[in-house]
């Protein structure tokens, strides 16, 4: 299955919509994650703030492939992505591993396919360093055999890339 | 000169960030305040704080090998504000895993943020286990009113207020706490000090200083034992939770 979040406008919402299997619209109106780790210990992938994020995470963790469609800051995802993103660490479950010779939980959904980032806005060369770093920690922590980012120009050319 | 720490956790009690700020505010002189930040309502009167600074120390939490949606969201506001105003950014990050070096993605998010705002970066400790040596100081706390209590009981029954045993024992464990949270005092003593020169202090990163393969089983213990009493482990601790079940419900 592929899976879109976005931070674009509504104005993109059915050319996005037309591209994958599920599209999910990151415009910030939820709360932020609070750090409890209910959605480990108390109600596994399911979020105790009944708002959007709900149960985001169970959406995720169905992606073979992941297409993240955000605009730079600082070279990370903008706040809206980032907090839905933070909303859905239920897709792993409290154990831990070794991964990549380093310590992440083990995958409630199992492996994936791709993590692709697409980058719109203004971007330094450092911010797309860091963006590629990300990219590929988050590829490896939430289990994706591949990474991939894509800065665009112009976001004409977001379907493109979709 | 003025340093601002920030406890971004969005944790009311016993988070991490809070403990690495006080171990850090203990190897910095001059004026100091603490603020928190959880929530938009934060802002307005941590920038009023950050006018009259020198140096802000932020302590936060790795969010998906990042930083926490709800300090970017400050950040934001902080770049327009506090645009070249000379402030010192330094940052403490921690995370549940055992490597430190794992906060180097949010280190740099700060360091394109300074860049960005034409503040001046002045460097991070990145940690590794924050979970555990937060835990490490509550085990402190208990371990000083064990002694207490043993040490009343003793004076009570027989007038010996010092019971050796007691105190030797409360010496060793104190000794191994201390050697857990041994690299995390260094690099903040070491950042404290650059911080009260205002000079550049590095990336550094450190962690509990236990073995891994430890670490991994404490953690595990640690989450069995609290989802047991959550609940969580007879709902579908580890399976695999479909979306649809929302829209059927």
């Amino acid at each position: 299955m592929k899976v879109i979040l976005y931070d674009v406008g509504p104005e993109y919402k059915d050319m996005i919509e037309r591209r994958c299997d599920r599209a999910f619209a990151a415009d910030g109106r939820f709360a932020p994650c609070q750090g409890c780790f209910g959605c480990w210990t108390k109600h596994p992938a399911e979020c105790f703030m009944k708002d959007s994020l709900h149960r985001v995470c169970r959406l995720i963790g169905e992606a073979d492939e992941l297409v993240i469609v955000t605009k730079n800051l600082y070279g990370g995802c903008s706040a809206e992505v980032k907090n839905v993103l933070d909303r859905s660490i239920g897709t792993s479950t409290p154990l831990s591993v070794y991964r990549g010779g380093q310590m992440h939980h083990t995958l409630r959904y199992g492996k994936h396919e791709l993590w692709k980032v697409i980058v719109y806005g203004d971007v330094t060369e450092a911010e797309r360093e860091t963006f590629r770093l990300l990219a590929r920690r988050n590829a490896i922590n939430d289990g994706y055999r591949r990474a991939e980012v894509v800065f665009l120009a112009d976001l004409a050319e977001l379907e493109g890339q979709l | 000169m003025k340093t601002v720490f920030i406890n971004c956790s969005p944790k009311k009690r016993f988070c991490a960030s809070a403990y690495f700020l006080f171990l850090q505010r203990l190897f910095i002189g001059g004026e100091h305040v603490t603020e928190t930040l959880r929530t938009p309502a934060d802002h307005e009167r941590i920038l009023r704080q950050l006018e009259g600074a020198q140096a802000v120390v932020f302590a936060l939490p790795l969010y998906v090998d990042a930083v926490p949606s709800h300090v970017l969201r400050f950040l934001q506001v902080m770049e327009t504000r506090c645009r070249e105003t000379g402030l010192r950014v330094y940052c403490i990050a921690n995370n549940g895993f055992i490597e430190g070096r794992q906060n180097e993605p949010l280190m740099q998010i700060f360091e394109n943020f300074c860049a960005r705002a034409g503040l001046f970066w002045g460097g991070g400790v990145g940690i590794g286990g924050g979970v555990m040596l937060n835990v490490t100081r509550i085990v402190f706390l208990v371990q000083v009113a064990q002694l207490a209590l043993i040490s009343a009981l003793s004076a009570v029954r027989s007038g010996v207020v010092f019971p050796r045993d007691a105190w030797i024992s409360f010496g060793e464990n104190t000794a191994l706490l201390l050697f857990f949270n041994l690299g995390v005092l260094y690099y903040l003593a070491r950042m404290g000090r650059k911080i009260a020169k205002g000079a550049f202090s590095s990336k550094k990163y450190t962690r509990i200083l236990i073995p891994s393969f430890v670490f991994i089983l404490f953690a595990d213990v640690f989450f069995f034992i609290v989802s047991l009493f959550q609940g969580g482990l007879f709902r579908g601790w580890l399976s695999r939770k479909r979306y649809e079940d929302e829209n059927a419900q």
